[in-house]
């Protein structure tokens, strides 16, 4: 499904500074930021620790204030509490009350929600099967495995059918199944329509699901686009070909040899994310200050 | 034994409490807006620190307006959970091993054992149960901030007052369950630690009167001892039974056969565990030795004047106006004997020793009588002797008889408005009575004590709801062990505000907090002045400036004790409908603006710090 021009996400010049108990600046977590995610698309944060994913994550849920700047979600500000109807969020850890079983906490979850109670009984059955805990549904929270836990918290996420959906490194604490599950479940999402807003360190995972994203750096931006666009390696050029008999690779080879050029193979190569990431982070401490400001695309 | 503060009537509280509360109200919410812009003015200057208050403004009222019982009820659920999860039943054994321990040392043979028992049960769950309401309610936000279970909940769409109210809400609800139980268990605790009974056979009860041809005869007899006392028992010729009051209670007694042998059995005290429903005078009045109208008694020297005296063998007395004493409050059925006029009289003796007859208890004589309205003058009733740190009861015939004769009726001569005035005098000379308004009182009727017992807890209930408000409201802003201690603060400073209002507004001999200093170290005593010149000055001037600000801080704190009726429950006394219902709206009017405090603490703050 394509990304429509619809803003569900809007950044304007976000900036969090964290101070201490007495007003003194200990970090700029977050400088300027500017963004937008649209409507149906997956949104990928990347950058490593302490980058100010989370922050932005946060800014955006209204659980911190920005220091300067403004956050917008759905056109609202982030503090209003009735964005909250149409979102999920699945924390980095999943925060939840270990005194509840898997069903407790879903019920709970859906009653801030203004659903009636069948549909919310039919849904908390119904993601309790999705994320695969039927069979432990009844135990508390406090006895399940870090993987279980974090299906719960994916399952408490959804329990509204959000139209948006951050997700706060996703595929951490869950094994190589779990990990597969849970991206083919982001896709599933888009599928449906849903926007998701995804951040993570786990560049596989972000290179393949993610249709935009955006890479920060000490608070930031460095990098936005499409993921196709930004890994493809614009001066090499990458043929591969079947089919074709030895006079028509000699004149392959002539029209390169003309242009002195040296075959390798033909067609467009990929980078992996790895790759880039790396590049830009070794960028970065090369000439600080560098940053990507707004949307560029090609 | 009486209850030593007046309970002003109803309506009348109301109106000036109402006025008083939004004063105090609206010079915090001044306060609290000019502080808050002024704050916001320093970073990020006047224009903006104005759209912010204004925005912060609207949304508390819509974040108030819109809150959904549902979410409400979810928030309170999940305070249930986890207050069970924290294991609360553990109070129940610690009350249970209370009680237990409590068995051996209440000595139930002590002249008052039912105010011994009760004030030791209602403290203990007091006590426990505010314990327990501070450690549930301070710890459990913060704790939900700490571990970041909070931003799952407030990623959804409920509002920070739901959070607080649910909380409260919850707390309480477990509180409640819990204060329950153990008022049940008091109740059992207190009705079975009293029970005894005693044992009368034949062969102790001895005749005192024969009637002429041998016929039964009354007989008299002591029970046996049980908790250090026993009754007289008298048994007349037709076998009725009569047990003489002693420690307080009598037993209900019914004579059976058994073994050829008559068998006199006891039923459980009755009388000890009351609810004495008072009427207090109006207003208490003194005549001086002379005869003439005086403010006060004498002062005889203490220093808490909270009683007046009387001087003996004078004219002075103290008369006590009482109001609505008509037939229909005093039915003839229930009150065959006269109207019960309960007195506590303090004396102030000048010599000491033997004053009277010896065959009469050593005492002092005083003299009963009622007002005549038509003359003014008093009609002796009875003479009586004070019994000194004991309630005494003192009957008023429905027919009083003047001194020439004639006979006047209580409710249609001496009181045919309602009014009534009973004197008081001190009939021995330089001997002293002393009294308050409080001191003397009619006992209209007497309420069930279950219900008084389920009054006093109400009491403690009201106390433990307002700790969870003020537990819930520094739970919103501060660390948990900082919120608990902030709490008790609170707590320890409600139980002392009217102590610090007297301070606040100078009513404290010695001064303010640095004049009191000041004396301490320089080892002036309270009566004498400090010599004029700039030091006094500036004591002065910083006392001021001191008292005001601990004027201003017990105005803001709940006094804590007032919440309380374990005096009453103790001391017998019915707990009017008036006074439950003023605790229950002045806890009411504290927790309103706790609320909002905490709801505002949680709005403004960033819950991911």
């Amino acid at each position: 499904m394509q990304a429509s021009n619809d803003v569900v996400i809007e950044t304007r010049n976000l900036t969090k500074v964290y101070r201490d108990f007495w007003g003194r600046q200990k970090v700029r977590a977050l400088k300027a930021l500017d963004l937008e995610v649209r409507r149906g698309e997956i949104f990928g944060l990347l950058g490593p620790n302490g980058s100010g994913k989370t922050t932005t994550i946060k800014l955006l849920l209204g659980l911190l204030f920005p220091t300067s700047g403004q956050s917008l979600v759905f056109g609202r500000d982030a503090t209003d509490v009735s964005k909250n109807e149409r979102l999920g969020y699945l924390p980095e850890e999943s925060y939840l009350y270990r005194f509840l079983n898997a069903e407790e906490t879903l019920d709970f979850y859906g009653r801030l929600f203004k659903i009636p109670r069948a549909v919310r009984r039919q849904r908390t059955f119904e993601l309790i099967e999705m994320v695969g805990l039927d069979w432990a549904r009844r135990r508390q929270l406090k006895e399940y495995s870090k993987g279980m836990v974090r299906r719960i918290g994916l399952a408490q996420a959804l329990i509204n059918d959000p139209e948006l959906i951050l997700l706060d490194e996703p595929t951490t604490g869950l094994d190589p199944i779990g990990t597969r599950e849970m991206k083919d479940l982001i896709l599933k999402l888009r599928d449906q329509g849903k926007t998701v807003l995804m951040c993570s360190h786990l560049l596989a995972d972000v290179q393949d699901v993610c249709d935009r994203i955006a890479i920060l750096y000490q608070g930031e931006l460095k990098e936005l686009g499409r993921v196709d666009n930004l890994l493809k390696v614009r001066d090499v050029t990458e043929i591969r070909a079947s089919g074709l008999d030895a006079q028509a690779q000699q004149e392959i080879k002539a029209v390169i040899e003309k242009h002195q050029g040296k075959l390798l193979s033909m067609g467009n190569p990929t980078s992996t994310l790895e790759e880039l990431f790396l590049k830009i982070i070794r960028e970065s401490e090369a000439h600080p200050g560098r940053r990507v400001r707004g949307e560029k695309e090609s | 034994m009486v209850i030593e503060y007046a309970i002003v009537p109803f309506l009348e509280w109301l109106s000036t409490s109402f006025v008083y509360w939004l004063m105090i109200l609206g010079g915090v919410v001044a306060a609290a807006l000019i502080g808050s812009w002024l704050v916001v003015t320093l970073r990020h200057g006047p224009v903006v620190a104005f759209r912010c208050v204004g925005r912060v403004l609207s949304d508390t009222v819509v974040d108030l307006a819109l809150i959904a019982p549902r979410r409400v009820l979810a928030m309170a659920w999940l305070a249930v959970k986890e207050s069970i999860r924290r294991r609360v039943v553990v109070v129940f054994a610690v009350f249970l091993v209370l009680l237990l321990f409590a068995g051996w040392f209440l000595d139930p043979a002590s002249s008052e054992p039912a105010r011994l028992y009760l004030s030791f049960v209602l403290t203990a769950t007091s006590y426990l149960v505010l314990l327990l309401a501070l450690f549930l309610s301070a710890l459990s936000l913060p704790a939900d901030i700490k571990n970041k279970t909070l931003h799952t909940v407030v990623t959804k769409p409920v509002r920070p007052s739901e959070i607080v109210l649910g909380r409260i809400l919850g707390f309480t609800a477990v509180g409640t369950v819990l204060l329950g139980i153990m008022a049940l268990m008091s109740y059992v605790f207190v009705v079975r630690g009293l029970s005894h009974t005693h044992q009368v056979a034949d062969a102790d009860l001895r005749a005192v009167e024969q009637i002429d041809d041998g016929e039964p005869a009354i007989r008299q007899g002591h029970s046996s001892r049980v908790h250090k006392h026993r009754h007289e028992v008298t048994v007349d010729a037709s076998g009725g039974v009569r047990v003489e009051l002693e420690h307080g209670h009598w037993h209900d007694v019914s004579a059976g056969q058994s073994a050829g042998e008559t068998v006199y059995q006891f039923g459980p005290p009755r009388g000890r565990l009351v609810a004495r429903v008072p009427v207090y005078a109006r207003q208490l009045r003194f005549k001086d030795p002379t005869g003439e109208d005086a403010e006060e008694g004498v002062n005889v020297g203490d220093e808490w004047g909270y009683r007046s005296f009387i001087r003996g063998g004078s004219l002075a007395a103290a008369i006590w106006t009482f109001e609505d004493i008509t037939t229909d409050r005093f039915p003839k059925s229930s009150f065959p004997d006269g109207l019960p006029l309960e007195m506590t009289l303090e004396v102030f003796r000048t010599y000491k020793g033997q004053t009277d007859d010896p065959k009469t208890i050593p005492g002092i004589l005083g003299s009963l009588s009622v007002g005549d309205p038509k003359t003014g003058k008093p009609i002796e009733v009875r003479l009586f002797t004070a019994k000194d740190f004991a309630t005494d009861v003192q009957y008023i015939p429905r027919q009083v008889e003047t001194p020439d004769g004639r006979k006047l009726d209580l409710f249609k001569d001496l009181a045919p408005d309602g009014r009534l005035e009973v004197w008081i005098r001190c009939i021995q000379p330089m001997q002293y009575f002393g009294m308050a308004r409080a001191d003397v009182y009619f006992r209209a009727r007497n309420a069930q004590f279950w219900v008084n017992l389920a009054k006093g807890y109400f009491g403690i209930w009201l106390q433990m709801v307002l700790v969870i408000g003020i537990g819930a409201m520094y739970s919103t802003f501060l660390s948990g062990p900082i919120a608990l201690l902030a709490t008790m603060g609170t707590l320890l400073g409600g139980f002392f505000s009217r102590f610090m209002g007297d301070l606040g507004a100078g009513a404290v001999m010695g001064g303010g907090p640095i004049e009191s200093l000041y004396r301490l170290v320089t080892q002036k005593n309270l009566i004498q002045d400090l010599e004029p010149g700039l030091k006094t000055t500036v004591i002065e001037m910083i006392d001021h400036v001191l008292e005001y600000g601990l004027w201003v801080t017990s105005s803001l704190l709940p006094e804590f004790d007032r919440f309380s009726f374990s005096e009453h429950v103790a001391k017998g006394f019915d707990v009017s409908g008036n006074l439950a219902a003023q605790c229950a709206l002045r806890s009411l009017a504290f927790l309103i603006p706790v609320f909002v405090a905490g709801y505002l603490f949680l709005k403004t703050r960033e819950v991911a710090r």
